[in-house]
């Protein structure tokens, strides 16, 4: 299809009035063309991907040795779940006032999706097969105790608070890129010899070369730095050089982060990942989490901008402080 | 055996609640368990901003408090706009004011003065607006 019809087709489409979506010229994917490949022949992994699910992370105790869930117990799991989780159940609902401002705010700015992944498995990770993290080495229990500690107490400065309150990184980019509370969209556009995956939280574009060795060791970056190739249909992304400012679960500088995107059929991108940092943890370990196609536009979420809420958490601690202050 | 089942999910379901959602530790950091407020006002501007929503409104005294809520892009979503709560439009927020005792407060609870909870329009759903949500998005 020729770039002039694909033009008519946004147009069409009205897809040029979605002003946050950026569209890569000559990549859009007309219905009547294979669109498993780009124009230049590399499998076609772009869209916008929305990955909410209420599959926990971890299989919960009371499913152990139940790795998937028949459709009726999916079914009435999904509505305990969110019946459970719903953030209007305040203190009259036997939440304790510390839980209560934890919830934050009404139900109606949430949005972590309302069903399990289709196969209904009952946990995202999928080795070990308990669907349970691996143990945590000492090294990274302490590191993880002293990360606690400076989020319990009343905040010294910035740095003790998570990189996603300060705006840095969004708490569902990672990478790895895991469901959350709300903004669970990403967006990949592709290039000869690139992939860039543009994270809702917080705009933050993540450029994978499709070429090329790793940085140098001494050189570290806040998202690491991914290297991709194409194993058949599957694009697969190696991310090294992470620094100590951030962690996954307790995963450190040392990790070794190996991401696959593969198009599915029926609009679907599986995702998975493999943790691989045995300074932090006692084995790999491995997640999957299914992306759905949406035609929904990504929104801005600028971030640092509009962050009243640091500034009232230092407030909030100097004054917690001065109550405390010797007289 | 279906019973058990049924227990099995309940129990998984309640393990769940505890879990808490990594988003908002924030808030008990910024906000004061000890503190709640309830505020009845009029609107005077809402903030349609990430990383969250700022409505400001006005109480009868002429004071005028900020609380904090959501993302927007969730709203927007939703199919509503800046449009959808307009200054002017009578409030009442249940919350807990911010831990330096300034006029902030988290809006953990947003309703209208009939008790409807805002933002809770049908929107895209082809249902007749009937007037009583003003922030129905049309």
């Amino acid at each position: 299809m020729s770039h002039v019809r694909v033009f008519g087709l946004l147009m069409a489409l009205g897809l040029m009035s979605l002003g946050s979506v950026a569209v890569v010229a000559q990549d859009v994917i007309p219905d009547n063309t294979d669109v498993r490949r780009t124009a230049w022949g590399d499998p076609n992994v772009q869209g916008i991907w929305d990955f909410r699910t209420i599959t926990p992370f971890e299989r919960p105790d009371e499913l152990a040795g139940k790795d998937v869930l028949t459709a009726e117990e999916a079914a009435e799991y999904e509505q305990r779940t969110l019946a459970l989780r719903n953030k209007d159940r305040r203190t009259e609902d036997g939440l304790s006032a510390a839980a209560d401002v934890a919830s934050a705010y009404n139900q109606f700015w949430w949005d972590y999706g309302d069903k399990l992944t289709e196969d209904r498995r009952t946990s995202l990770v999928v080795d070990p097969s308990n669907g349970k993290m691996p143990e945590l080495t000492a090294v990274a229990r302490t590191r993880s105790a002293v990360r606690r500690a400076a989020r319990r107490r009343d905040a010294h400065w910035t740095v003790d608070r998570g990189v996603a309150e300060r705006c840095i990184l969004g708490f569902n980019a990672g990478p790895p890129m895991n469901p959350s509370a709300y903004n669970n969209n990403v967006q990949i556009f592709q290039a000869p010899g690139y992939v860039v995956l543009l994270n809702e939280m917080v705009h933050d574009s993540r450029i994978v070369r499709l070429d090329g060795d790793h940085l140098p060791q001494n050189i570290r970056q806040w998202r690491g730095d991914s290297r991709g190739y194409w194993q058949g249909d599957t694009l697969v992304v190696e991310t090294t050089n992470f620094t100590d400012k951030t962690s996954f679960r307790g995963s450190g500088p040392t990790m070794v982060l190996r991401e696959r995107f593969t198009r599915v059929s029926g609009g679907t991108l599986l995702y998975e990942y493999t943790i691989d940092d045995p300074v932090s943890f006692a084995r790999p370990w491995s997640v999957a989490v299914p992306m759905t196609e949406t035609d929904q536009p990504l929104f801005e979420y600028a971030c640092h901008e509009g962050n009243y809420g640091m500034l009232n958490l230092m407030e909030g601690a100097r004054a917690v402080d001065a109550k405390k202050a010797p007289r | 055996m279906r019973a058990k089942i049924i227990v099995a999910v309940a129990g998984v379901a309640l393990a769940l609640a505890a879990v808490p959602v990594v988003a908002h530790h924030a808030f008990s950091a910024e906000f004061d368990a000890d503190a709640p407020i309830h505020l009845e006002g009029t609107v005077v501007k809402m903030e349609w901003i990430n990383p969250h929503a700022w409505v400001h409104l006005e109480l009868e005294d002429g004071t005028v408090w900020m609380v904090e809520g959501g993302t927007p892009n969730t709203l927007l979503r939703r199919g509503f706009s800046k449009n959808s709560l307009l200054p002017g439009t009578e409030i009442i927020v249940d919350g807990y004011q911010a831990k330096d005792g300034s006029n902030k407060g988290n809006g953990r609870d947003l309703t209208f003065k009939d008790g409807s909870k805002l933002f809770m329009g049908s929107s895209g759903t082809g249902a007749p607006r009937d007037g009583r949500d003003q922030t129905e998005p049309e």
